[in-house]
């Protein structure tokens, strides 16, 4: 068991004069028994930083503690880590058994009973006795991704590193997997970084996610946080499928003028807009609604584009009526009400929905409301997570 | 009516789709056979030649009937110059393809995993001492093992070897780990293995088909080498292939003898083939590690 502080690190790949920017002096403060979940787009760094943690790369600059150690000069075996890969790197010539014992004979003096015992009972939690004996290429896919983590379960280690483990397997298995994992890591409480791209994943699993683009930091917080409270436009349009519709327009006398509509900011928002002069307004596809006619006067008019029928719910891409750049803004309705294509309906912004960003920095100036409920909710969680330890 | 009419068309379709089948299996199994006769004729030939008394192995037409006899392979293992030859380039066909293994599979794995200085011309040039036709660079190996002592001897002729094999085992290598995925050795790593211990424990293991493929190659290029043999050697490390050579004499060739010789140079090949035939033949598809 043991805290991660990550330190001021940056990365940087290649020479002094055209060097890449990996990780851009990131801090982050991870407690004991924590499940942190990076999340990113590809090349956000997430995985260098992770690679950082496992001793796999060195940084530029700036301090890893793994516990109270220093650990910029160890190397991986030197660190007590267990790491699943995304391609799982099973070694291909031993058998399950090998597989998830190398470990303990490389960096544990456990007599071979001892490992032989350690092994079986970690093979019987991931539902993996009756493969021992196979080699990792006759097995499926989701087992061998068992076997993965199995391999660094086994070690029993201060600290777990998850490298989009789930990416490879379909989406049925990745749904089973990303529970049991969540379970696993409750069950034994070591300190896990979990490296994703995928936003369900990061929604469902950490106690808190590091958002990460372009190698740098952009928030961290619980899923919930980041969802309802995000830091900045990046954070909100990442978090959440389909993403956050967003609408940039100037701000003339208190009224959003965006392309193809106008929109009467609230006073608080009035307030958060300060002097500026032109703002992002973001509004999630879910919150927003679709009328047939024209009520209180907020709502303005639009084309629908395209409909995707989900079932139960059905995204709606629509234009704004009078609209001149190209691209469509995405509103969720109920998935029994008839809709058509080129139909033209009014969509409505609920106030209490809409956060407003700064055009230049991405910023967030003004947040939703919530309802007393949740954000009592939100809050509390939020404790929960400062007080894991 | 029409039903009926349907009925027998698609039967004779069918019919005509069977006899098709049959055409096209008659007609494989035809060119796999011309095939293996066209292969195993030579070898057959060289056999049965080996076993026909002395005299009788060149008449023509052929005796197609005769009772074999063991004739010329007793006359073989008598011969003290051909089982000396045959030692001789067991021991150092084997010691070069150690040899050439030793230096190749590191060199192969350095130039795969790390980032070295005009690593293309590296290669290219590996591949280059194999450019040259062998008869171009013969006189000069000649002149240099004069220099170094190395004519005639044993150490000189597994150099040679090494050195004609070294560039195919480094090019082969190089594409085998190429395949094999970094994470492996990260996985060995953060198990706690040293970098030294992940490449002997994990990556090497995992090109053991790779490095068997090389090995046979290897094995058989030295073991048929000719030309440098009969120009660096005189007594001391005349390989088996130069002994066999001299069968063929002036005035006369001595066929008997030179089939069952012939044919004894082939055994140690097919052994070492069957040896490792698992390992070639289990290897290739890995199956175990997902490329990204």
């Amino acid at each position: 068991m043991a805290r991660i502080t990550i330190d001021d690190v940056t990365k940087r790949f290649g020479d002094d004069g055209d060097a890449v920017v990996a990780v851009d002096d990131v801090s982050l403060d991870i407690k004991d028994g924590e499940f942190i979940v990076f999340v990113g787009p590809s090349g956000s760094g997430k995985s260098t930083l992770m690679r950082i943690v496992a001793g796999l790369e060195t940084q530029s600059e700036g301090d890893i503690h793994i516990g109270d150690t220093i650990v910029n000069q160890l190397g991986p075996r030197a660190r007590d880590i267990a790491m699943v890969f995304q391609n799982y790197a099973l070694y291909p010539n031993m058998t399950v058994e090998e597989n998830m014992s190398f470990g303990l004979k490389m960096s544990t003096d456990m007599s071979d009973e001892e490992i032989e015992e350690t092994v079986t009972s970690s093979a019987e939690m991931m539902d993996i006795g009756e493969l021992l004996d196979n080699k990792p290429g006759e097995l499926s896919g989701g087992q061998q991704q068992r076997v993965a983590l199995g391999r660094a379960i086994v070690r029993d280690p201060n600290v777990f590193l998850m490298d989009e483990p789930l990416s490879n397997l379909d989406a049925k298995l990745r749904a089973g997997m990303r529970t049991e994992i969540n379970r696993l890591q409750n069950d034994l409480d070591v300190t896990t970084l979990y490296v994703t791209h995928d936003q369900t994943e990061a929604m469902t699993m950490g106690d808190r996610l590091v958002v990460l683009n372009y190698g740098e930091l952009h928030q961290i917080g619980t899923p919930l946080e980041c969802f309802y409270r995000p830091a900045n436009r990046f954070v909100a349009g990442f978090l959440g499928s389909p993403s956050m519709n967003f609408f940039e327009g100037r701000l003339e006398g208190g009224t959003l003028r965006a392309d193809g509509f106008d929109y009467d900011l609230t006073e608080e928002m009035q307030m958060a807009a300060g002097s500026r002069n032109e703002l992002a307004l973001g509004v999630r596809p879910e919150d927003m609604a679709i009328h047939d006619r024209a009520n209180a006067g907020h709502e303005f008019e639009a084309v629908v584009d395209v409909v995707e029928p989900m079932g139960s719910i059905s995204y709606v891409y629509l234009r704004a009526q009078g609209q001149e750049a190209e691209g469509t803004f995405i509103v969720e309705t109920d998935g029994q009400r008839p809709i058509t294509e080129g139909e033209h309906v009014y969509v409505e912004i609920p106030d209490q929905d809409v956060h407003l960003f700064d055009i230049g920095s991405g910023e967030t100036i003004h947040q939703r409301n919530l309802d007393r409920e949740a954000e009592v909710a939100l809050e509390e969680g939020v404790q929960a997570a400062d007080r894991v330890e | 009516m029409a039903t009926t009419d349907g009925d027998s068309a698609t039967a004779s379709q069918r019919l005509d789709k069977d006899t098709r089948e049959t055409l096209v299996t008659v007609l494989r199994h035809t060119v796999l056979l011309t095939w293996s006769f066209i292969v195993l004729f030579p070898l057959y030939w060289l056999a049965s030649m080996s076993l026909k008394p002395p005299g009788t192995a060149n008449s023509l037409p052929p005796d197609w009937i005769f009772l074999p006899t063991l004739y010329n392979y007793i006359q073989l293992i008598q011969d003290s110059g051909f089982v000396a030859a045959f030692a001789n380039s067991l021991l150092m066909v084997s010691a070069s393809v150690v040899l050439v293994l030793l230096i190749g599979v590191p060199a192969a794995y350095v130039l795969s995993r790390y980032d070295i200085p005009m690593e293309r011309d590296v290669l290219v040039w590996i591949l280059s001492s194999r450019m040259l036709p062998p008869i171009a660079v013969v006189l000069p190996f000649f002149i240099i093992f004069q220099e170094f002592n190395l004519f005639d001897t044993r150490i000189g002729m597994v150099l040679m070897y090494v050195s004609i094999n070294l560039s195919l085992v480094v090019w082969v290598m190089k594409a085998f780990f190429d395949g094999i995925p970094e994470t492996l050795e990260e996985a060995a790593r953060v198990d706690g293995a040293t970098q030294f211990q992940g490449f002997m424990k994990v990556v090497l293991p995992a090109a053991k088909p790779g490095i068997f493929s090389v090995a046979i190659i290897s094995f058989i290029f030295a073991w048929i080498e000719l030309l440098f043999g009969l120009v660096l050697t005189s007594f001391e490390a005349v390989p088996v292939s130069l002994f066999v050579y001299s069968f063929i004499g002036s005035r006369s060739i001595e066929w008997g003898m030179l089939a069952a010789a012939s044919t004894a140079m082939i055994i140690p090949v097919v052994i070492f083939l069957i040896a490792v035939n698992k390992y070639l033949a289990a290897g290739l598809s890995f199956g175990v590690v997902i490329k990204e």
